[in-house]
């Protein structure tokens, strides 16, 4: 049942991926090159916020692995 | 200028570009409401604050290769719960630790990244210590780029391992020397949709086994496994008018604790000036209590009997509401950022039997400068 | 440090290194790899030379596309802009329509024999992929002189400054890349020759960094019946443009730079000037009455000095 899962997801993650995608040439990418565009746009505020709600909620994960632990939780 | 765009395509401006190098400090003040006095039965009801300073330095070490530091260092005092007994009403009421516990937290890593025209491979290791815990973790992460760098593949493995020594254990019977470690395994695809949106697919899970029980607690007994999974979508979408970007972030989790989770985090990004940005953002959260939560420590049942109240096991829901000012000029940028996380059982999307009398609210405050040259 | 001149030809003009460095021996290495690469590009994309990129593509016109590396299509791709921000004035296809206006030209030629040339001009005909290029009609050239010789001084300078040289210049027949300041941190004095006194400079553009560029119509015209003919060509109609005389633009890149003046040379006089002042880049541009424009015209004293 959880092997199912797992395996529905994966193929959910590559199906949105591949799909509803066009063509953009490189000199038309300026605008994703952009600061505020990066999935990530302050990277030692996305560690405070990822170990704050680490070690204040039950969830942790999603993109990324899991660093070293530490006794907040 | 689009002709200024399209030359940045050309090999000799992509592939000989030397990496730059980036320094980032942010310190970071963050505190907790106290606990409602009257739910509070022994001990005291002034909860953490914490100090947090942090530093990253990312620096180009040989043609194709750039080394990372990182290091964050916490100082926090203030009392925690121990655990739950029924109050006059039949509610929980809370038993927090006695005196103010002071204990600081520092945490070093150090990895190593190798680039080729397609792709990244990474490696690294953290050591994270403190008065009680001790944890070493390795990170290897390898990124690849396809369809004309449209899309990005990433994967990553992660192994902790994690040493647990409660203070003042004779004193109160805690366990005296405890382990554990987890193992994770993150995978994401990234796909640029058209001239200024993309979004990232992932999922991680994670494996942990041994000592999982918080040693701090009255009575505390959980599972010595855990498996943990989240999917997680994140979309950015860039306006030309008002000259702004979109981030919207959706994250799944379960684990067979038997939580489940849902976060929705969107923010912002309004350019301001060519200097100025201003970002607003918004989160919500909502989890569904763990099998074994109880809202009130039951001293009744066997040792070997699952249970926890701990109110990050709790059914709740919280929202965190956030204004950060980036500041930028030439090669350097100063950010400042406020955050306020309110949280309530009635906020969660499934019904709990008693608000948890240890949720927290709590104000987060940040100034960070960054540079690059 | 010392300063070290090296001079040599390429791509059918004179060109120059100036490195600055502590060891000869290391200028020396350092210019070689670079006039390897010179001579590499020269090579590669040559109208003249039988097994070049560039004859590969024109003999197959018409026939079958032509499999490309990526360095060649992100070389077209860029040709591609440049024709999309000319509205289709930044022809490379209309190389063809030498065969009437060339040096051997006395007379002016008839609208039919224009016609069946422009017929063969057009970027928007060519099939572009990510690995392979058509050309559709049997009798079509591409010609990646007007690119090139820019590009190449932009990679020789990147190539320069990777391997440890943070003072000097390219200079590729008046296309100007810079690597860094001069030594003491003063920057390149860069003179623009004058567009009707071939030996004397009508200003000195003071540099350190980005690249400068120069083209005029002045350099090679035909004289048919008493009137001046420049060689740039209006890939639509197939005449000759009246264009400004000289544009000199100024930009982070020479390939940038070197497309703006162009598209301003073919956009004739006026427009031309109303394209330069619609790029961000400094220009001096200087019209048929030997009028200065643009913001680089204030530097024109400090040359007036010089000479």
């Amino acid at each position: 049942m959880v092997r199912q899962r797992f395996f529905f997801l994966i193929v959910f993650i590559f199906l949105v991926g591949l799909g509803s995608c066009q063509s953009v040439k490189p000199w038309q990418r300026g605008t994703l090159a952009k600061p505020e565009m990066q999935l990530e746009v302050d990277k030692l505020g996305s560690q405070l916020y990822s170990l704050v709600y680490f070690s204040k909620e039950a969830s942790s994960g999603g993109s990324e692995v899991a660093g070293a632990g530490c006794g907040c939780n | 200028m689009a002709l200024s765009t399209a030359a940045l395509s050309l090999p000799a401006f992509s592939a000989s570009q030397p990496p730059e190098i980036e320094l980032s400090l942010k310190t970071s003040v963050y505190k907790e409401g106290d606990v409602p006095i009257h739910r509070v039965v022994s001990g005291s009801e002034e909860r953490y604050e914490i100090d947090i300073q942090q530093f990253y330095l990312l620096t180009p070490v040989a043609r194709n290769w750039s080394l990372a530091f990182n290091a964050s260092h916490e100082t926090m005092s203030g009392a925690s719960p121990w655990g739950t007994v029924p109050g006059i009403d039949g509610r929980p009421t809370l038993i927090m630790s006695g005196a103010t516990i002071r204990d600081s937290r520092t945490e070093l890593s150090v990895g190593v990244n190798r680039y080729t025209d397609n792709a990244s491979f990474g490696i690294g290791f953290t050591h994270s210590n403190e008065d009680d815990y001790e944890a070493d973790a390795i990170v290897l992460s390898g990124e690849w780029d396809f369809n004309n760098k449209l899309s990005t593949l990433a994967l990553g493995l992660s192994y902790s391992d994690d040493k647990i020594e409660p203070t003042d254990a004779l004193l109160f019977g805690r366990v005296q020397k405890e382990d554990k470690r987890s193992r994770s395994f993150s995978i994401s695809w990234t796909q640029v949709l058209n001239k200024t949106s993309l979004l990232q697919s992932g999922l991680s899970v994670t494996k942990q086994d041994g000592y999982l029980t918080d040693p701090y607690k009255l009575r505390d007994v959980r599972p010595d496994e855990r498996l943990e999974w989240a999917l997680s979508l994140r979309y950015r979408k860039f306006f030309e008018n008002p000259d702004g970007a979109l981030h919207l972030d959706y994250r799944y989790y379960d684990d067979d604790f038997g939580v489940h989770s849902h976060t929705v985090q969107t923010a912002w990004y309004q350019n301001i000036s060519e200097q100025f940005q201003l970002v607003p953002s918004l989160r919500y959260y909502s989890q569904r209590e763990a099998d074994f939560y109880l809202a009130i420590d039951d001293f009744t049942l066997p040792l070997i009997v699952n249970q926890s109240s701990d109110y990050r096991l709790s059914t709740y829901g919280a929202y965190t509401f956030g204004l950060k000012g980036i500041f930028k000029h030439n090669n350097w940028s100063v950010n400042i950022s406020l955050d306020r996380y309110i949280s309530n059982d009635k906020y969660a999307l499934s019904d709990a039997q008693f608000k948890h009398p240890a949720l927290l609210d709590f104000s987060l405050m940040s100034v960070g400068f960054d540079i690059r040259f | 440090m010392e300063l070290y001149e090296f001079p040599f030809h390429a791509m059918g003009c004179p060109c120059e290194l100036r490195f600055y460095a502590d060891k000869k021996q290391t200028a020396e290495r350092v210019a070689e790899q670079c006039i390897a690469e010179a001579r590499r590009f020269e090579y590669k994309y040559s109208r003249y030379l039988e097994d070049s990129v560039t004859t590969h593509i024109n003999h197959s016109a018409g026939l079958r596309p032509i499999q490309i590396d990526q360095e060649t299509h992100a070389i077209l791709h860029y040709a591609q802009v440049c024709y999309e921000q000319s509205n289709g004035l930044f022809d490379i296809t209309s190389g063809v329509l030498r065969k009437v206006w060339n040096q051997d030209r006395r007379s002016l030629p008839v609208d039919s024999e224009l016609q069946s040339l422009v017929e063969l001009v057009g970027w928007h005909k060519v099939e572009l992929n990510d690995d392979t290029v058509y050309l559709p009609a049997l009798g079509m050239e591409l010609d990646f002189g007007g690119v090139v010789k820019e590009y190449v001084a932009d990679t020789l300078t990147v190539m320069a400054r990777s391997s440890a040289i943070e003072h000097g210049f390219v200079n590729l027949g008046g296309d100007i890349s810079i690597i860094g300041p001069q030594v003491n941190g003063e920057p390149w004095s860069i003179g623009i020759v004058h567009p009707t006194e071939p030996d004397t400079a009508i200003a000195a553009i003071a540099l350190s960094s980005g690249a400068i560029t120069t083209s005029g119509g002045y350099e090679r015209y035909f004289d048919i019946d008493n009137r001046h003919y420049s060689h740039l060509i209006n890939p639509k109609t197939g005449w000759p443009v009246e264009s400004l005389l000289s544009v000199s633009v100024v930009a982070d890149k020479a390939i940038v730079a070197g497309s703006i003046s162009s598209i301003a040379l073919l956009n004739g006089e006026v427009d031309g000037l109303a394209w330069l002042a619609s790029c961000d880049s400094a220009y001096l541009a200087i019209d048929c009455a030997l009028v200065c424009h643009g913001d680089l015209v204030n530097t024109i004293e400090k040359s007036n000095a010089l000479k």
